[in-house]
């Protein structure tokens, strides 16, 4: 399978990306039993290595070389996978360079795409645990602007430049703890991972 | 668990390991598997040599299984080829364990390769195999 991905980076990964991959990593360990560790992996982005049997735990190794935007998306994308069986028995499930279509089960990876975005989206009952961050996730406007190409890097700018602008100016003392600040983290982080998985959005560009 | 070809087996340890040492292939196979194993020294050698057709010690699939991922690391090591790395691994864990189990690593093993590109990430498929199979 491969994941489709973009390779371009903001500036500095924020805190919140940080905070929000460690979450999902975290979660994936305690509710799914996937232990995740990073190594340099030529062009796969991940692997997940499964027991013969659901109750043992599973290994999970992401290419070093993979942002935090990116894990982020591996995550949900593999947790969609699990949800739907695809990794047993005993099945090595092999993501992909970006773009690169070279494996035979297009099909479960399109099923994954598909249940990866109804994840992010909080469409699923599982409390929306493994989804976008809480605050914006059913943010209505914020996906009809991801949706499409052009608005997507309109708004990944946007909120790079206000969030270097809120740095640059030394107002983060007085707006830290404001409901503005914290809903635009969470959009910025929200966005950085649409921007890198473009699959995530209402766009569908699901390919093997 | 009986071996069903001792000699095969023999043959592709002997290939895996590429001319090293059988007590240095017995350390690297307990380092691998941190201590896992619960084959003995003597055991693992008349394996190796292909003296025994009844490997007492090894009592579970699981145990056949951590073997054959180890020796497979150990020809990644060896910087042999993929091909002959899968070939003798096929064939140590196919004179080992019962078709079922074999047929579904095997099964993974045929799917998942033409997936990784090179040794090294080969290897990472390895070691994550032997960690999944290593007791928790």
């Amino acid at each position: 399978m491969a994941t489709d991905v973009i390779s371009g980076r903001p500036r500095a990964e924020s805190h919140t990306l940080r905070a929000e991959e460690e979450r999902l990593r975290a979660h994936l360990e305690r509710q799914l039993r996937v232990r995740t560790r990073f190594a340099p992996l030529g062009e796969v982005r991940a692997l997940l290595v499964s027991p013969d049997r659901e109750d043992r735990p599973k290994s999970l190794v992401v290419s070093s070389s993979t942002s935090i935007a990116e894990r982020i998306y591996l995550y949900v994308h593999v947790a969609a996978h699990i949800a739907l069986g695809h990794h047993l028995p005993l099945v090595t499930i092999v993501e992909g360079a970006p773009g690169v279509t070279r494996f035979s089960d297009v099909a479960r990876h399109r099923e994954a795409e598909d249940l990866a975005r109804a994840i992010w989206w909080g469409q699923t009952d599982k409390g929306g645990l493994l989804g976008a961050p809480a605050l914006v996730q059913r943010s209505a406007m914020l996906r009809r602007l991801l949706a499409v190409g052009i608005t997507r890097s309109a708004l990944r700018s946007v909120l790079i430049g206000m969030r270097h602008a809120y740095y640059d100016l030394h107002i983060e003392r007085a707006l830290a703890r404001s409901r503005l600040t914290a809903w635009l983290r969470d959009a910025l982080c929200l966005t950085a991972v649409v921007y890198v998985a473009p699959q995530l959005s209402d766009m569908t560009v699901s390919r093997g | 668990m009986r071996i069903q070809n001792a000699q095969r087996v023999s043959e592709a340890i002997q290939t895996l390991s590429a001319g090293t040492s059988l007590d240095t292939l017995v350390d690297r196979l307990y380092d691998l598997t941190d201590g896992a194993l619960a084959l003995d020294r003597a055991t693992l050698h008349r394996i190796a040599r292909g003296k025994t057709q009844v490997a007492r010690a090894i009592d579970s699939p699981e145990e056949c299984i951590r073997l054959y991922f180890a020796l497979m690391i150990l020809g990644c090591e060896r910087e042999l080829s993929v091909t002959s790395i899968v070939d003798e691994g096929h064939a140590v864990l196919a004179g080992f364990v019962g078709e079922p189990l074999a047929s579904l690593i095997f099964r993974d093993l045929a799917a998942t390769l033409p997936k990784l590109t090179d040794r090294y990430t080969l290897r990472e498929y390895l070691e994550e195999g032997l960690r999944v199979w290593l007791p928790t």
